[in-house]
């Protein structure tokens, strides 16, 4: 009995149960993310934040669960929004209105998928494969290949099975990520998910029927259309790097200590292109300082303004979402992700994400996650630090400082590639590709800055505009 | 609009580290890091209300000085017990929000002609200005010091002569005339 559940259960893939796990943590995480918003705000401003809701539900018999530090605040603001009147004012366009939250928290969700939480697992395990076992020894592929029909999808045989005790079963050794969707397009893929989201914003404020809705969106647009360039070209020299856009590879290849001392996490090697990774973010999540789609003093929600209910809760979900996911492309691009000092694989020198113990893989995650949610109290951090952008200081920013600038690094990064390149290992701290990537970095900085010195000054910003034949103008209209 | 009336302003020039964004930005964020760690290290500024009282705190500690605050009205009473009001409307004509509502009627005692036989003093309209305080001649209407009055419908908040009355009984010991 217990071996038939066994074998049952060993014919569901390993991603559906990494999918259970990391979809209901994520979306865990994100309730707790805006307590946790709540709290930083607080602390910024000397203040203590929620601590009152704790999980008593305000039964006598429960008082160890009351107060709890504000942990069951969240329960509560969620029971909040879905006992909340759904109202939907006169005027909207119906379909679109409904859809555009969704888009958003869908396209975000989606964009989870790609990331490598704990590196590889491998196992081995007897399995009858059925082939005829007669005296002479069966051919190595005919054996991969029958292995491979025994494996649920998304496991992959490593190397040639052996027998086992049994007769007619063989050792099978097989592999598979620790990720929800292990693709050999990793970066782009959500790359291009990240940024179909702004359809949920561009969408609902359009369908919203209002006006501040309507520029919030637009604000939105012209927000991503900016920071989509210099965040592409800051991934791109990391990419040109290891000349893969696998992400799980970019993280195996960041595996590795330099002298024992210093991981070897592209933070080290690119910190110029790590920094403008970190702006860009910001903007794409559309976060302080450069949540002009959502500013309330100008635009009293932004493309959210008519929205309430859980279809605003899905708005603010995918919000938070959305900087999960970027902080975790950003610990995997430049901080090793489920990379720790000691937390290399056991079976492979030359493969250090491969691993054979469940527990290292799920202490890879932990450490993956508490990275993440490090990155996460940066966003949180600046956004109680710094008052938003003016409209035209943030184009500026993008088109006059942030996009040269990436151009600029990537650029050096091709050039140091093309004359050291042959070997991609030497990319890495320590390597001698890594110290002169690192010397290319600080060297385009200080060129960057110098150029910038020489350049005219932009225009005044508060010129003022005549208008010929307004009634605030004493000069009489052009026609006349 | 003539140029002459038009005041132009310059805007601020901006130092070196104003136009690289990079140093200010981490000048700031020193500062608020600075805040949460004071926040986390338990020097907060926050009085947990209903358990710790502005009236119970030092002032440098963010106390209040009760002394001088008006908040819910009390009917006062003399020495037999009985209300002293004598039902002169001076409160209710001083009053600027005209929330008092006096019905006078013969006072069943000698020593004075009239006593109010309602005396009701809307809560929620009232602006807690004190006027009906200084307008009455015989110190029958005075505010407490008490604050935090709640109910759960209009009609609650709408205090008739017995329960000024009761303010009184529950105020004097802590507020005596």
């Amino acid at each position: 009995m217990m071996d038939t559940l066994k074998d049952w259960l060993f014919w569901i893939p390993a991603w559906f149960w990494i999918t259970l796990v990391v979809h209901f943590t994520i979306l865990g995480t994100v309730a707790y993310l805006i307590l946790l918003e709540r709290k930083v705000a607080s602390w910024v401003q000397d203040r203590i934040g929620p601590n009152r809701v704790g999980f008593d539900f305000g039964l006598p018999f429960l008082w160890f669960l009351k107060g709890m530090n504000g942990l069951g605040q969240p329960l509560a603001d969620g029971l909040k929004f879905i006992f909340k009147e759904d109202y939907r004012p006169g005027g909207v366009d119906k379909i679109l209105f409904t859809l555009a939250p969704g888009i958003m928290i869908l396209t975000i969700i989606i964009s989870i998928a790609a990331v490598p939480w704990g590196g590889i697992k491998q196992s081995t395990r007897a399995i009858d494969l059925g082939v005829n076992d007669t005296s002479a020894p069966v051919p190595a592929d005919q054996l991969t290949a029958a292995a491979q029909k025994k494996l649920p999808p998304g496991e992959v045989v490593y190397g040639v099975p052996t027998p086992a005790d049994q007769p007619g079963t063989y050792n099978v050794t097989f592999r598979y990520s620790f990720q929800i969707a292990d693709l050999d397009i990793g970066v782009l893929f959500i790359l291009a998910t990240l940024s179909l989201a702004v359809y949920g914003v561009v969408i609902g404020g359009w369908a919203s029927n209002n006006k501040y809705s309507f520029l919030g969106g637009l604000r939105a647009t012209a927000n991503m259309i900016s920071y989509e360039v210099p965040l592409g070209l800051a991934v791109l020299t990391i990419v040109l790097m290891y000349g893969t856009l696998d992400l799980g590879t970019i993280v195996e290849k960041q595996a590795w200590m330099w002298h024992g001392i210093i991981p070897a996490w592209n933070i080290f090697t690119q910190p110029l292109a790590f920094l403008m990774f970190l702006v860009c973010i910001h903007a794409e999540a559309n976060r302080a300082p450069f949540d002009l789609a959502e500013a309330e003093q100008e635009l009293v929600g932004g493309y959210h303004t008519e929205y309430s209910s859980m279809r605003f809760a899905l708005f603010f979900l995918a919000e938070y979402a959305g900087m999960l996911t970027t902080s975790a492309v950003c610990v995997a691009l430049f901080f090793g992700g489920w990379h720790f000092p000691g937390l290399t694989g056991n079976t492979d020198p030359n493969n250090p994400a491969v691993t054979s113990h469940l527990l290292i893989a799920i202490v890879r995650c932990v450490v993956f996650f508490v990275k993440t949610l490090l990155i996460i109290f940066v966003f949180m951090w600046v956004r109680w630090s710094l008052p938003r952008f003016r409209f035209d200081q943030l184009m500026g920013l993008a088109w006059r400082a942030l996009i040269p600038m990436s151009l600029v690094i990537l650029f050096a990064t091709a050039v140091v590639i093309y004359f050291f390149g042959h070997d991609r290992a030497l990319m890495r701290v320590g390597g001698k590709m890594g110290l002169i990537l690192l010397a290319a970095n600080v060297v385009t900085l200080i060129v960057f800055f110098g150029a910038y010195l020489l350049l005219p000054a932009p225009p005044p910003t508060n010129r003022r505009i005549r208008i010929p034949g307004s009634r605030f103008n004493p000069e009489p209209a052009l026609s006349a | 609009m003539k140029d002459s009336d038009v005041i132009v302003l310059e805007e601020p020039k901006l130092s070196l580290g104003d136009q690289f964004y990079i140093p200010q930005v981490l000048n700031g964020l020193g500062t608020t890091m600075k805040h949460m760690f004071r926040v986390l290290g338990g020097k907060d500024r926050v009085v947990q209300y209903p358990e710790e009282k502005r009236e119970d705190l030092a002032i440098e500690k963010g106390g209040m000085l009760t002394r001088t605050y008006r908040g819910v009205h009390r009917l006062n009473k003399d020495e037999e017990g009985r209300v002293k009001c004598v039902a002169c409307f001076m409160c209710s004509t001083a009053c600027p929000a005209r929330c008092i509502h006096i019905e006078a009627d013969e006072s069943p005692w000698a020593d004075r002609e009239k006593y109010p036989a309602k005396f009701d003093i809307d809560e929620l309209r009232c602006i807690y200005c004190g006027m009906c305080e200084e307008a009455c001649p015989v110190d029958a209407i005075e505010l407490t010091h008490v604050y935090d009055i709640v109910g759960l419908t209009r009609q609650e908040m709408i205090f008739d002569k017995s329960k000024l009355l009761q303010v009184y009984d529950e105020t004097v010991k802590n507020e005596p005339m």
